[in-house]
């Protein structure tokens, strides 16, 4: 038998398909990967280690930048850790907005997780009808909060500000197109044969694989395993609404990318119930928070459903107005913990699809 | 059957390019920008009271506020935002209680030379004594009074060394 020599290639950090600055080395053999290295750390910003020198609410706007892509979520999961430490109840219509304009983020960030994926796989019709969707739905979260991505809307206590007027009716006007726009993504990609040839039975992981892993979202109802915190942990107000949670057969790259776009069918349902049930709530919607935040000495985690998987923030207080310690469980660098073990036996062009099919961001990555 | 998919595809291609198209011939064409749009800082001066709750709650220490006592009131004199750092969350905007700072709709903020970044808001002299109190010294001036006249004397004297020393420049607003 031929003896054959293995050599490395890098994929990344500039490449396109790693979805930013992300690295993975690959030493080859042949056309096979036989082993995958992850270099991440490009784009750290050192998050953790800045919040200890904020003050409470002035690390708010920070979280938006490790999520950029569903930024409300990130904000979402922080000031509920803060609001448990301080013992702080949010008003009901602060919880409804804190909902829409989370399950939003989390569309715009679907979205953008399938338009990008049908790129990968070299549909770039997909990518622009994605996108279409995306920036009717980034409009109306700029009329919301003045910003398009970084949304800094959730506040400690409560929301930014209250929608304006006529808002509401714009946002059910595209719910009730949604469906429909989610069926042409359905028509022009998922039932396309290529990406299907692409995706399906390529970086297959297994449920228990995927739970011993932690891995979370998306990436592990892929796989079949029903975890979905919106309604094992019912956080907030989901309990008030009626939706399904998708899961996946084989655990493959197509699972993965199907159980998003069903996703999406499932926000726009939770978004038109919010819409409906908002309208009977009056009130403040931010609660009576002193105006020097110092929350007893003490800890506290609180973890929410991203768009990405499950993300937690551990606040740790020392009575003081700034966080002695803050660390954040981001899903997306647990997500790719496996990767390693699931590109080996793959080609090159493979990798794309994996990696793709995990949906990362790497300003949540590197953090 | 094989090639389904394709065809399905193709048939949403196409009349997706016969439907209205989406984009904007800019700059000629705009959209329209909502009312809560992060553009340009813009301050109301008249009702600014220097406090400096906004510079407090910067998370990135962006603003760079100077103040003056001129009587019993805090005097405005700087206000400059160094934005190349801002990340414009609103914070300032929102923790000020005398609603003096706003964000308008301008986004053209891009400078040339990295000296012409920062925002500068107000840039102004101190006046050399209070307004206030100008028309009850005026109104006893009949009446002599030494001790407040030669207060006032005395606050005025380096005030009008430091303009003439050129240390404030007389730059308002921009």
């Amino acid at each position: 038998m031929l003896r054959t020599q293995e050599f490395n290639i890098n994929f990344g950090p500039q490449h396109p398909s790693t979805h930013g600055v992300f690295r993975v080395v690959l030493t080859m053999d042949g056309e096979r990967i036989v082993r995958a290295e992850p270099i991440c750390g490009y784009l750290h910003r050192g998050m953790e280690k800045l919040a200890e020198s904020r003050t409470y609410p002035q690390f708010i706007p920070y979280t938006d930048r490790m999520d950029y892509l569903a930024a409300m979520l990130q904000n979402w999961g922080y000031v509920m850790a803060v609001e448990k430490l301080m013992g702080i109840e949010v008003p009901e219509r602060a919880e409804y907005l804190r909902v829409i304009s989370g399950e939003l983020s989390r569309l715009t960030s679907h979205v953008l997780a399938t338009g990008v994926y049908a790129l990968d796989m070299g549909g770039f019709t997909g990518f622009l009808l994605c996108f279409r969707e995306r920036e009717k739905m980034m409009d109306l979260l700029e009329e919301l909060t003045g910003s398009r991505m970084t949304l800094s809307y959730a506040r400690i206590g409560g929301v930014a500000a209250d929608v304006p007027e006529g808002w509401l009716d714009k946002l059910k006007k595209l719910m009730d197109e949604m469906p429909g726009y989610i069926d042409e993504y359905d028509g022009l990609i998922t039932g396309n044969e290529i990406f299907q040839a692409r995706t399906k039975a390529v970086g297959v992981l297994k449920p228990e694989t995927a739970i011993n892993y932690s891995l979370s979202g998306p990436v592990l109802r892929g796989s079949g395993v029903n975890y979905d915190l919106r309604k094992v942990k019912s956080y907030s107000i989901y309990d008030r609404f009626d939706f399904d949670v998708p899961l996946g057969e084989n655990g493959d790259c197509f699972d993965r990318f199907f159980c998003r776009v069903r996703e999406m069918r499932q926000s726009v349902r939770i978004i038109q119930q919010a819409i409906e049930q908002i309208k009977e709530i009056d009130g403040p919607i931010i609660a009576k928070v002193p105006k020097v935040l110092k929350p007893p000495k003490g800890e506290a985690y609180e973890e929410i459903e991203s768009s990405k998987g499950i993300i937690g923030y551990y606040v740790v207080s020392d009575g003081s107005n700034k966080p002695y310690r803050v660390h954040v469980r981001r899903p997306s660098f647990i997500n790719l913990g496996y990767l390693d073990e699931m590109l080996r036996g793959y080609l090159i062009a493979d990798v794309v699809a994996i990696l793709g099919s995990i949906d990362i961001v790497l300003g949540e990555v590197d953090c | 059957m094989f090639g389904k998919g394709l065809v399905k595809g193709l048939q949403i291609t196409w009349k997706e390019f016969w439907a209205p198209k989406l984009t904007v011939q800019y700059p000629e064409v705009q959209h329209t920008i909502p009312e809560r749009f992060h553009g340009k800082f813009v301050l109301d001066v008249d009702k600014c009271i220097a406090c400096g709750l906004c510079a407090n709650a910067c998370p990135n220490r962006v603003i760079d506020l100077k103040k003056q006592k001129v009587g019993k009131k805090q005097f405005l004199t700087d206000y400059v935002m160094n934005i190349q750092y801002c990340m414009y969350c609103g914070m300032c905007v929102e923790s000020c209680n005398k609603d003096a700072l706003h964000f308008s709709k301008d986004f053209n903020m891009n400078q040339y030379f990295y000296r012409d970044i920062p925002l500068v808001l107000v840039r102004r002299e101190a006046p050399a004594e209070p307004v206030e109190e100008e028309a009850p010294a005026a109104k006893a001036a009949p009446k002599p009074k030494p001790k407040p006249k030669a207060k006032a004397e005395k606050s005025a004297a380096p005030a009008a060394a430091e303009v003439a020393a050129g240390k404030a420049p007389g730059k308002e607003g921009q």
